[in-house]
């Protein structure tokens, strides 16, 4: 599980599309709660829950990591995309579905809100032609 | 140490029914010059639940907003993601492995050339038995050989072909051969670092390619976006 989730976890918001800039904690709070939703669906999953928990930990630290100011307002389309991007998360039923998709959700996110991209590779391969 | 065909049972035949899918290689084709975010987006819609575009284009605006790279692609990939999300949970996951077994396919033979790729292939050593299960894809030329494994998520990454991956660097390494060996991960970074960190066989010699870094496998920097 994921703290910081409102009282309804299942509040999620539908698709919109945003009239105009968004504060960035409620987006943050729309983004905690669909993805805690994923993670008690994920948790379901008896075999896989030493990773759905550490998942659910660093993915909620990606997502806080994403809205730094939470005072600060977002775009309209990006308020829309995590509006959207909940909205997905909650039509997903299948616990195993749900484990990619906690996997996937930060990613997403971060993307939405202006952040993520290209990391310098670990380690390239070696040689070739 | 040698390469040879994997034996075809019932089930890889059928799969390989899957990997001829001309949609297969439509996506691969469209993911290996794609964008960190179309390659993300199509992760998503290949595991989500809404067929509409429409939905997808507002999750992802900077992909397909009007400043977005290659608008061209991201709606071409957008589509052929879709019809793979249109199937079955059965036919969806066979798809979304032979679409990352073709996409490092292309990357790889950019580095490569195209012969020296080979796909589903065991690595044989003397006096060793050979693995349960083929490589999904190899790089056979003299000097530079690579077996590496592909997969759709981060999950995929267990024991079992760590083991193999590590197993066989070693053998190479028992006959004076250098065999480089690799997972490749159509799935983020961190969460193949977090199945990795919870996996206690040997991966120190084993590369992992993640969605993040796959244009490595072609030899070049990641293409922003």
């Amino acid at each position: 599980m994921i703290d910081d989730l409102p009282d309804d976890p299942g509040s999620v918001h539908p698709v919109s599309a945003a009239p105009g800039p968004a504060r960035a904690g409620d987006l943050l709070a729309t983004a905690l709660a669909a993805f805690g939703l994923l993670a008690e669906l994920g948790e379901t999953v008896e075999d896989e829950w030493t990773y759905v928990t550490k998942l659910v930990e660093v993915g909620s630290a990606r997502l806080r990591a994403a809205v730094p100011d939470a005072g600060g307002r977002v775009p309209p389309e990006s308020a829309a995309a995590i509006d959207a991007l909940a909205a997905e998360a909650g039509r997903i039923t299948d616990p195993h579905r749900a484990i990619d998709w906690l996997s996937t959700f930060p990613a997403v996110a971060e993307l939405a809100l202006g952040g993520g991209g290209v990391i310098a590779p670990a380690r390239p391969p070696a040689g070739g032609a | 140490m040698r390469f040879q065909d994997a034996a075809r049972d019932a089930r890889t035949i059928v799969y390989a029914g899957i990997q001829a899918d001309p949609l297969v290689a439509r996506l691969a084709a469209l993911a290996a010059d794609a964008t960190y975010g179309q390659r993300l987006m199509a992760r998503a819609v290949m595991n989500g639940e809404s067929t509409d575009p429409a939905t997808w284009r507002v999750i992802f605006p900077t992909v397909f907003g009007p400043a977005a790279p290659d608008l061209e692609r991201a709606e071409a990939l957008l589509a052929a993601s879709l019809r793979v999300a249109e199937r079955g949970e059965q036919v969806r996951s066979q798809f979304r492995g032979a679409f990352v077994e073709a996409l490092a396919q292309v990357l790889v033979a950019r580095r490569t050339g195209d012969a020296a790729v080979r796909r589903e292939r065991r690595v044989l050593f003397d006096g060793v038995a050979s693995e349960i299960h083929p490589y999904d894809l190899t790089v056979e030329t003299a000097g530079r050989e690579e077996a590496w494994d592909c997969k759709w998520g981060a999950r995929g990454i267990n024991a079992d072909v760590l083991n193999q991956l590590d197993d066989a660097r070693r053998h190479a390494v028992g006959e004076e051969r250098s065999l480089r060996v690799g997972l490749i991960v159509f799935d983020v970074r961190t969460s193949c670092a977090v199945r990795l960190s919870q996996q206690t066989a040997p991966r120190q010699g084993t590369a992992v390619v993640t969605l993040e870094t796959l244009d490595a496998l072609a030899g070049r920097k990641a293409t922003p976006g």
